[in-house]
This record gives C-alpha cells, structure tokens and sequence, in this order.
C-alpha cells in the first residue's frame, strides 16, 4: 500500500464517519450551523476535492464542536477523530515526502499505542485480572446498551476468560507488526473486539473511527519492514 | 486560542486508559412537577431496554443518535459530579425537556445516582440533586 493510497483510504473513512456522527446529531438537535458546514467538508474530503483544506475545515470544526459540548461528544472516538484530522491535515500540507509519511506513521503508531496501553493500564490491576472489572462493567457500569446484557455479569469464568483475551490481544498487538499477515490477523481480531464493544454496549462509534485509522498501520508495517 | 489548544491537546497525545477501572457509574433521574411544593416522584432518564432484537443491534451499528446521546450525558453526569457547572447541568436539563414534550409539567429538577462497589457489595446514592428548574 503506498502512502498516498493509505492516506487517501483514511480519508475516505474518516469522512463517511463523521457524515454519520453529523447525521445523527442533526436527528437529535438540529444545530444546522455548526454541522451543516461539517456535511459539506465531508462530502470534500470523501470525493477528494481539496482534501487538504477540507481536513483544515473539519478541524476547525472539531473544536468549535469541541467548544459546545465542553469536551468530547463521546470520549476516545471523538479524540480519535480528531487525531486522524491532525495527521491528515499535517499530511496534506507537509512540504515533503519525509514529513507527510511522518504525521501520517504518527497516526499509525498511535493506534498500536492505543492497543498496547489499554491493555497495560488493566492487566497492573488486580481486578481485570480477577474478572471483577469485566464482571462490574456488565452489573453496574452505565455502558450495556440493554438491561439483557447485564446476564453476562453472572457467568463469572466466561468474563474472567474474555477479560484476559482482550487484555492479551492489547498488549501484544504491537508484535503483530512483525510480519503483514500476522498485522492482518491482528487487526481482524481488533476489529472483532470493536464490533462487540459496540454490539454489547452501543459504542458504533469506535467500531467505525478505529477501522478507519487501520490503513495508517498497514501502512506503517510495510514501510518499517522495507527499511 | 490558548483554551482551543488545551481542548485540541488530548486528541493529540491520547492517553488511552480505557475502562483501567470500574468507577461509580452515574444515572440520571428526574421528577416533574405541578408546584414547586409538590413531592417529586423520581423516574430514570432513558432506561435502556430491556431487550434489542438483532435487527436493532444491526441497525445501531451505523444508526444510533439515542444512544450516542445517552452516553455523553452520562459523560455531562460525570463531570457535574466532578464540578457543577452550568453547561452539563443546561445540557442535561435540555435533553430532558426535549424527551418529555410540551405537556409536561412546569417544574423539573433532576438528580444523579450514583452505583459504586464497596467491597462484595454495590451500593447506590444520590450523588447530586438539582435546584428546582424551569422546563421552559
């Protein structure tokens, strides 16, 4: 995959992502001003025209957006979504060939990071490896997105089971990017755990926001094995 | 512009801890009322279903405004709990009106639960009540 095709992938992704988001929002509140304008920058970067200064727009956006909800809309999507739009704004713009692969690995090597840490941050605590944290995140936490789902907390060895494959899964991703078929695995075990994530507790958002930042990694894993 | 960078910052350098814990979980509660005297009677905002058929769970995988909402207000209850401050508490407050319609009553507070584990038990308090608010 070349740079340019990776970049342009990533473009394509990230902008029928944020058409959806602006979609729903406009279903719930309205607010034509703010994501009117985002539909139109979308529509640019998906068709590829100026994707540069359609990056630039959609961040500025991003913080206005960022202004009105005093934060995140919804926490390490939204900030994923912007990263992306970072590195794609920094890419578009860069004045060579050495700094738009380096703001575009930038995002790869985040999302490996994103993985790694997520997984570091539970396996030093003693409760995801008992399966108590996994086993509360179904009892009580505010995140199943059906009172069924919340059955799960009674099958205790199921969870304690699940919580280590997903805390294994993080903190060896970095590995997979030995080799392409074993990122390629990797990245279709990650996508299946984002898949449930937003099955079990309504988080389509991450599900969509991580596929799209996926051809920064392949990308990434080709460029350091050809040296 | 200083403020936009400290918005725009995290985004850049992420911390990705995500769930590193299970801290207490907020719910949002809200009561009408006819008069200002009148007894609340409290009502959780948005309870989830019970149940979703498979087609739900499909289509919420490209369709899911409700739920999206859902979770930034727990997101708003979260940090009012941290430190009140008008926008969360207008954002609530907005949605609710919005969700009840026109014909309800002119007085609305709300309040936030809050479920925490205490050892092999869960326990469940009223972390935050709000003044009285007009719907209007």
């Amino acid at each position: 995959m070349t740079l340019d095709f990776a970049i342009r992938l990533t473009e394509i992704g990230l902008g029928l992502c944020l058409i959806q988001r602006s979609l729903e929002h406009l279903a719930r509140r309205g607010e034509l001003w703010l994501f009117g304008p985002r539909l139109g920058f979308c529509a640019g970067l998906v068709a590829g025209v100026a994707p540069g200064w359609m990056a630039l727009a959609l961040l500025v956006n991003g913080v206005a957006l960022l202004r009105r909800f005093g934060g995140p809309y919804n926490g390490g999507s939204t900030r994923m979504g912007l990263l992306i739009l970072i590195c794609l704004t920094l890419a578009e713009f860069a004045p060579g060939e050495t700094w738009k692969a380096t703001a575009f690995g930038y995002l790869g090597a985040q999302v490996a990071l994103s993985y790694f840490i997520s997984g570091w941050v539970k396996v030093v605590n003693p409760e995801w490896r008992s399966g108590r944290a996994l086993r509360d995140v179904f009892l009580f936490s505010a995140y199943p997105a059906a009172e069924s789902f919340r059955r799960l907390a009674e099958r205790p060895r199921l969870l304690a089971a699940a919580g280590w494959g997903v805390m294994m899964l993080e903190l060896l991703f970095p590995l997979s990017l030995l080799t392409a078929p074993t990122l390629y695995a990797a990245l279709a075990l990650c996508a299946a755990f984002h898949l449930a994530n937003a099955v079990l507790f309504g988080l389509n958002r991450f599900f969509w926001i991580w596929l799209t930042a996926y051809p920064s990694l392949i990308w990434l894993q080709a460029r350091a094995m050809e040296g | 512009m200083l403020g936009d960078l400290k918005l725009l910052l995290p985004a850049l350098t992420p911390s990705w801890r995500f769930f590193d814990s299970v801290g207490p979980s907020p719910r949002i509660e809200y009561a009408m009322r006819a008069t200002p005297q009148a007894m609340p009677e409290w009502r959780e905002f948005r309870p989830r279903p019970a149940t979703m058929s498979l087609g739900e769970i499909l289509r919420r995988l490209v369709w899911s405004p409700d739920r999206n909402e859902s979770l930034f207000l727990t997101s708003c209850a979260e940090r009012l709990l941290e430190n009140e401050t008008a926008h969360s508490r207008d954002e609530i407050r907005a949605r609710i009106v919005a969700d009840l319609g026109p014909d309800a009553q002119p007085h609305l507070q709300f309040r936030i639960a809050v479920l925490r584990r205490e050892g092999a038990d869960l326990v469940r308090e009223i972390a935050y009540v709000s003044a009285l608010l007009p719907r209007a």
